[in-house]
């Protein structure tokens, strides 16, 4: 049975709720500004080397007693991490987090490329990280660091790069806090894709379909040989 | 039962069913002959109308970005349409996005590197410096988790054709938000309009984040074919340079001596990629005194900073760019996430000898929303400089309704006074750009007066989205008299919702419904004619089954 997309997974049920949500506004689209994101609201530093929005270093969640362990990765990002995961182009050195609940983690993302990545985290509390969201942008060739205090929920939360399709060819990570709940779809060297691409020839249904004719034709000749004749 | 029977019940319901309309025409005046005309059956009624609403047609401006305001110094024009460009960034883009406010910057989305304005190195008074950084952005492209296009860009209700496009280098999210899955204003069809000023020292980067590789190729304007580092400058890859693999940037050296309406696209496999977007309007403007030119011109349209020059002749200036989409090519991207099914599908399983184009677009939109931001708007007694570019595939034969215009320049090189043109039809050649001068003076030949007059391609086709009328690129010069304060121009004619509703260009929608419902709805179904089909079908198949095993099987017969 095809695993479906949400089971166990509070965080993917969001991202699919907002597509579905999305898909319901574009019956009714305002004009493009109203729902611009507004980057300014955020907590932010913007310079010619990257962003660096929502860092929190010392703010715990409401629902932690006390700080969790501290974690710090240092994550490179670029083309020359997709060659291990043919069908990427881009890729993170590293797709998977692991961390303690209400701990303190530490990003530090190099660009190894001539282009911005990012290295974005979705689902965090509102009340601490506006939009719910943690997010790094480096330019090509520099690097950008930033903290956030992950809540005490064991989930797993989406990281990606939301440069238009860096995160469907390969920019694609999960961050589990705790026992985390459950994978995502499509985390290079994680999990599979869910619209899988299917390698065969482009004639497939022409092969499929012609064996199919034949299979029909050999069996009912060979069921009218031996039960009619 | 024995076969025959079976047979002859098979035969006599097969006859039975037989629709009337498929009898020839001879039987049917036989049997009127014998039993008369056929008695009096009401034919289907119509089907109520769907009353799908659709969208707004024209959407409120909550930030106020149609307004005329002065960001950061710079004068920016209103622009009367309902949807404008975002002004904060216009202001960046004529004062340098590195001589703006941090506030500016930020509501203008763009990095500090997007447009870099250095020296003034003819003492004029506007900086001959510039530097711009333009990235590969794909729109409707395809995912490995959702049954949706992403990063979306609709050219009209419902259509969302794949994209390769130029936009500026900016920061943050590609959509609007984390909520939604549309394209933030700035990632749109067309490629910006470049517009930098003849002299100019002008450094273009190009930073790959698409996941092909990619060049700039500057269309007419001065070049030299490789820069003062011995690089290739002419973005042909087989002539003239490697292209600019995925994650890698390559800078582009222009300093042009001559101005006019040009263009820029990209030289890797152009006969695809050209044709996914990656083009663009390349205006150099003539060197004059303190001229802040708007670099970049997001999506085409309204120039709300005109240069010196312009604005010595004209009072308003638009850049207006066709194009035609083959949804054959631009939707590969949308069928595979693989990039190199991608690329097998695109440049070699695609034939585009045998393309046919579907949509056709003004500045990336398709009727209705060519009215929402693609309107000339016009007040009598004006001069207004048309700089138009054909970047499709087919030629256009440009018609304007109530208007002659004047080319001015042909590829960017001005036609001498005395052999100047004025006519109702232009034609528009692949790739070429013209000039034209729009006078709406009530002189008869000039104009006929205030109104709402329609402009669009004279081939029935170019009216079409897909086949489906009205669609296509057919925008309108309208007077300010014939405008609504939101925008939306003074109409008398028919109801458009309908054209704002996804069903009518899915051919769902019955096209003059809206007139008259009872007169022009889509008739119901009959539902006995199609059981009647169905039981000859079966009839009929079963007579073929029986006949062979009757054949076979003669002891059964």
């Amino acid at each position: 049975m095809l695993k479906s997309p949400i089971t166990g997974n509070a965080f993917l049920a969001v991202i699919l709720g907002c597509v579905a949500m999305a898909a319901g506004a574009s019956q009714q689209p305002g004009p493009a500004q109203t729902a611009q994101h507004t980057a300014h609201q955020h907590n932010m530093t913007l310079d010619s080397g990257g962003v660096v929005m929502n860092s929190n270093t010392d703010v715990l969640p409401r629902d932690c007693k006390q700080f969790g362990p501290d974690y710090e990765f240092t994550v490179s990002a670029g083309t020359e991490f997709a060659t291990d995961n043919p069908g990427t182009v881009y890729g993170f050195s590293q797709h998977e987090f692991l961390v303690e609940p209400c701990s303190r983690v530490t990003i530090t993302l190099v660009n190894k490329d001539q282009v911005r990545h990012q290295w974005m985290i979705h689902g965090l509390p509102r009340y601490l990280y506006p939009g719910g969201m943690f997010h790094l942008e480096a330019a090509g060739g520099h690097s950008r660091t930033g903290t956030f205090i992950v809540p005490s929920d064991h989930q797993t939360y989406l990281v990606h790069c939301d440069v238009a399709q860096h995160m469907e060819k390969g920019m694609k990570g999960q961050l589990k806090v705790g026992r985390g709940s459950g994978d995502l779809w499509s985390i290079p060297g994680v999990s599979g894709n869910f619209l899988a691409d299917a390698y065969v020839p482009e004639e497939i249904e022409w092969y499929v379909g012609l064996s199919a004719v034949a299979a029909f034709v050999l069996t009912t000749l060979l069921l009218l040989r031996k039960r009619f004749f | 039962m024995r076969t025959r029977w079976w047979l002859l019940i098979s035969v006599l319901v097969a006859l039975l069913c037989f629709p009337p309309q498929w009898y020839p025409k001879s039987l049917r005046l036989q049997f009127a002959q014998w039993f008369g005309v056929s008695s009096y059956r009401p034919l289907p009624e119509s089907r109520p109308p769907a009353g799908e609403t659709g969208e707004e047609p024209c959407p409120t401006d909550v930030l106020g970005w149609r307004d005329a305001q002065t960001i950061e110094g710079v004068e920016i024009r209103r622009s009367p349409t309902c949807v404008a460009d975002n002004p904060h960034a216009i202001a960046a883009f004529v004062r340098g996005t590195n001589n703006v406010s941090h506030q500016t910057l930020m509501k203008s989305g763009l990095t500090p590197d997007a447009v870099v304005k250095g020296r003034d190195l003819d003492g004029d008074g506007d900086p001959d410096e510039i530097h711009i950084r333009l990235e590969v952005v794909e729109l409707n492209g395809g995912s490995p988790e959702l049954q949706q296009p992403v990063t979306q860009f609709a050219i009209a209700p419902g259509i969302k054709p794949g994209f390769w496009v130029f936009a500026p280098k900016h920061f943050g999210m590609d959509t609007e938000n984390f909520q939604s899955l549309k394209a933030r204003a700035l990632l749109r069809l067309p490629s910006p309009v470049i517009r930098i000023e003849q002299g100019d020292q002008v450094r273009i980067t190009l930073e790959n984040g698409h996941y092909m590789p990619h060049t700039l190729h500057f269309h007419g304007v001065d070049h030299s074919f490789r820069d003062a580092s011995g690089e290739g400058n002419d973005g042909v890859p087989f002539t003239s340079e490697v292209p600019v693999l995925p994650g890698q940037a390559r800078t582009y050296d222009l300093n042009p001596r001559t101005a006019g309406t040009k263009f820029y696209h990209c030289h890797v496999q152009p006969h695809v990629h050209v044709m996914m977007g990656l083009q663009g309007l390349f205006v150099v403007e003539e060197n004059r005194p303190n001229n802040w030119l708007q670099t970049l011109n997001i999506g085409a349209g309204h120039v709300r900073v005109p240069s010196q020059a312009v604005k010595e002749q004209f009072d308003r200036e638009y850049d207006l760019h066709y194009m035609d989409i083959d949804s054959d090519l631009n939707n590969r991207i949308q069928r595979f996430n693989d990039p190199r099914l991608i690329t097998e599908s695109m440049h070699r399983r695609y034939d585009v000898t045998d393309a046919t184009s579907d949509y056709f677009v003004l500045n990336g939109r398709s009727f209705p929303y060519t009215f929402r931001e693609s309107l000339v708007i016009v007040r009598p007694d004006e001069r207004i400089k048309l700089r138009v570019a054909n970047g499709g595939s087919n030629g256009i034969a440009l018609h304007t309704h109530g208007h002659t215009v004047t080319i001015t320049h042909r590829d960017g090189i001005a036609v001498e006074p005395a052999s100047r043109i004025t006519r109702d039809v232009v034609w528009i050649a692949t790739a070429q750009r013209l000039d034209l001068s729009l006078v709406t003076t009530n002189d008869g030949l000039n104009s006929y007066g205030s109104g709402v007059w329609l402009f669009h391609d004279h081939q029935s086709r170019g009216v079409t989205t897909d086949g489906i009328g009205p669609g296509g690129n057919i925008s309108a010069i309208v007077y300010e008299d014939y405008l609504q304060d939101d925008g939306w121009p003074k109409t008398y004619g028919v109801n458009w919702q309908p054209y704002f509703t996804e069903a009518y260009y899915r051919r769902q929608t019955p096209v003059w419904e809206s007139y008259a419902p009872g007169l022009f709805s889509e008739p119901r179904m009959d539902g006995w004619m199609i059981v009647r089909l169905l039981g000859f079908a079966i009839a009929l198949g079963a007579v073929f089954s029986l006949v062979l095993v009757a054949s076979r099987h003669p002891e059964r017969w």
